[in-house]
């Protein structure tokens, strides 16, 4: 570990450098990433997830169950309650007689496709402005950290649902798929965190020696930003693309629980669990809510392990969030 | 310091003023036929022409902004817009009462379960934060760092949903009715029956928070304890007790003082999950519940409390920070 941080501190140089020293830099990163207890059980939980929502649609084809098809007459007792738990229905129906486990494991697909969209979307529309914000300072940086004020002081939910009112047009009819709405919408909320950070870490860079080497060589500003800057201060914005991750995984969730992200029947995790709740259904056939309710948390938790695990590698002197 | 507060009033003043403009243009454009959602309920043309009338819908945007700014809707002789005393944000032709006046009337609610959360977490997270920042390294610490990465990882309302079905329904299945499942008492009524009624959704809130303040107390407690004044009152030879919770935690309390005030100010504007869950009659509720409706004027009201109530949490979180802050003392 000791080795990368000295390697970090040097950064530029190393990144700028020949070949072989990148890939000494990045097999390092590596062996003390795998080194790091956190990081491993982190990248094994999100290897599961990401190979069940993968795997989703082998399952339906195994067990012979689509995500929205009901099967009112096997999986409903004679009263219409759901079963539990069986061979043919894993972790029992829900509701409509629908598989529960088929709909968790496609829940994992609607909620990683649209947070990872998202974050990641945050992540550069974050940076650049912070890059901006930062680098220029003056009347520039005035207005974007107002404007980053001003984003932030905006409710979540209620705009997000004026937002999603937006989104209809004339005939009633989304004038956008709902789920790019919703896309958008995280990425509208989440962009001032990525934006704040990188302008808090240009500043600190901005008159470094670094900077000021490259000025004295007459680099242009463009290539000042982008070469010698961003290089610098990538590791610690993927950091935090990690862990802003689970964050708007909770917030599609959220939204979906709500009844204004997701819209059943596609599933998805924050709909599943606002279904059990609502038809209280789970009192009788817990996985109804465990299902959606443990894959939301495994998710969650892996995220917040694997970026844990990062940032101790990483960025050692940044405390937890 | 006066300049620096001038400074920040004037900035957080301007932001509101900005997120007002821009909620008001938004829901213009989110909501068509405006006149007709705004109507009471089976209103005839009449009633519907009469409202379009009262909002200036049919002047161009810039005057319905400005009309909107300055005066308001008049309903039965009065004004109440935002120059006037006491400032208004329009009215709601559903539920018949100024938008202001609805918002005040859920207020109590809302603040009682956002102070309460946060009496619950921050006593919880210190005493959990300070414990394992003490034992540092054992099981004890690993323990609270287990469970409160749980917490962390538990969305709200997955957490609202087993904390209800446990502590109430589990609990009455059993005939124990310690928690009741939702409603809500005024505190001037009977203070036992309001704290029994929050209890649950107070540790709903409260367990998210615990997840993110108790590492951040830990955190910032060991730094302070590796500074030399603490090795200084150790050698004065101050119990432990003493140095812990009354030298290092006053000087490591200050980032989470920070963190609080805008986790405060998230809540304040509305709690909608628990207050859906436990059928709490809040800020949140009534504004998920008019953006539904599409009854505008609450939504731009409530998005502007929320944004009012984020804009000043920040504004004291900050003046609070210089002030404890001796390097800013001056």
């Amino acid at each position: 570990m000791a080795e990368v941080r000295a390697i970090a501190t040097i950064g530029d140089d190393v990144l700028q450098g020949r070949g072989d020293v990148v890939r000494s830099y990045v097999s390092l990163l590596f062996e003390a990433l795998l080194k790091e207890r956190s990081f491993r059980i982190g990248a094994a939980i999100i290897i599961f997830v990401v190979a069940s929502a993968l795997l989703a649609p082998v399952a339906a084809w195994l067990l012979g169950h689509g995500p929205t098809e009901q099967f009112r007459d096997v999986a409903l007792t004679e009263m219409g309650l759901p079963t539990g738990p069986s061979l043919q229905f894993p972790l029992g129906a829900d509701g409509n007689g629908r598989d529960v486990l088929v709909r968790t494991l496609f829940g994992a697909r609607v909620s990683l496709a649209i947070a990872i969209p998202a974050t990641t979307l945050a992540m550069i529309i974050g940076t650049a402005i912070g890059l901006v914000s930062g680098f220029f300072g003056g009347r520039i940086d005035r207005v974007i950290s107002q404007s980053t004020d001003i984003a932030l002081s905006f409710p979540f939910i209620v705009t997000a649902l004026s937002l999603l009112s937006l989104n209809r047009g004339d005939d009633g009819k989304p004038l956008l798929a709902p789920s790019l709405v919703v896309v958008l919408i995280i990425t509208l909320f989440s962009w001032t965190y990525f934006a704040r950070l990188t302008r808090g870490l240009v500043l600190a860079l901005r008159n470094s020696p670094l900077v000021e080497a490259a000025q004295t060589v007459g680099a242009s500003t463009t290539r000042i930003i982008l070469r010698e800057i961003l290089p610098n201060i990538a590791p610690v914005i993927l950091v935090y693309w990690a862990v802003q991750l689970p964050t708007n995984i909770v917030a599609e969730a959220t939204l979906s629980f709500l009844g204004v992200g997701v819209q059943a029947p596609q599933p998805s995790w924050g709909n599943m669990i606002a279904e059990a709740q609502r038809s209280s259904l789970y009192q009788l056939q817990p996985w109804f809510l465990l299902g959606p309710g443990i894959a939301l948390f495994l998710t969650v938790a892996g995220f917040n392990t694997l970026s844990a695990g990062l940032r101790n590698v990483l960025d050692p002197h940044r405390h937890s969030r | 310091m006066i300049r620096h507060i001038g400074g920040l009033v004037f900035r957080a003043v301007s932001t509101l003023l900005i997120v007002l403009v821009i909620a008001f243009f938004i829901s213009r454009i989110a909501y068509r036929n405006p006149a007709a959602m705004l109507a009471p309920r089976n209103a005839n043309q009449q009633t519907i022409d009469a409202v379009a009338h009262a909002l200036r819908l049919n002047e161009p945007w810039y005057q319905q902004l400005w009309y909107y700014l300055y005066r308001g809707p008049d309903i039965q002789g009065a004004a109440m817009g935002l120059t006037h005393w006491p400032p208004g944000l329009g009215y709601s032709f559903r539920k018949q009462t100024a938008v202001t006046e609805l918002i005040l009337s859920k207020v109590p609610v809302t603040l009682s379960l956002a102070l309460g959360a946060l009496v619950v977490w921050m006593t919880l997270s210190i005493i959990l934060g300070v414990v394992a920042a003490r034992r540092q390294g054992t099981w004890v610490d690993n323990s609270i760092a287990g469970a409160a990465y749980v917490c962390l990882s538990v969305p709200t309302f997955l957490s609202g949903i087993l904390i209800s079905y446990f502590l109430f329904f589990q609990l009455s299945n059993l005939g124990i009715f310690w928690f009741p499942s939702s409603g809500y008492v005024p505190l001037t009524e009977d203070p036992f029956q309001w704290a029994r009624h929050l209890a649950l959704p107070w540790l709903t809130l409260a367990l998210a928070e615990i997840g993110i303040f108790q590492r951040v107390v830990r955190a910032s407690m060991l730094e302070v304890l590796s500074e030399d004044y603490i090795r200084t009152a150790r050698a004065k030879g101050l119990p432990e007790g003493r140095i812990y919770y009354d030298h290092a935690l006053k000087a490591a309390l200050n980032p989470v003082i920070t963190l609080a005030g805008l986790e405060l100010a998230v809540i304040m504007g509305g709690a909608i999950v628990t207050e859906a869950i436990f059928g709490l009659d809040g800020v949140g509720r009534l504004a998920i519940n008019s953006a539904l409706d599409g009854d505008f004027p609450v939504v731009i009201g409530t998005t502007i409390f929320a944004a009012a109530c984020f804009v000043f949490c920040t504004l004291v979180v900050d003046v609070i920070a210089r002030w404890r802050d001796p390097a800013h003392a001056h």
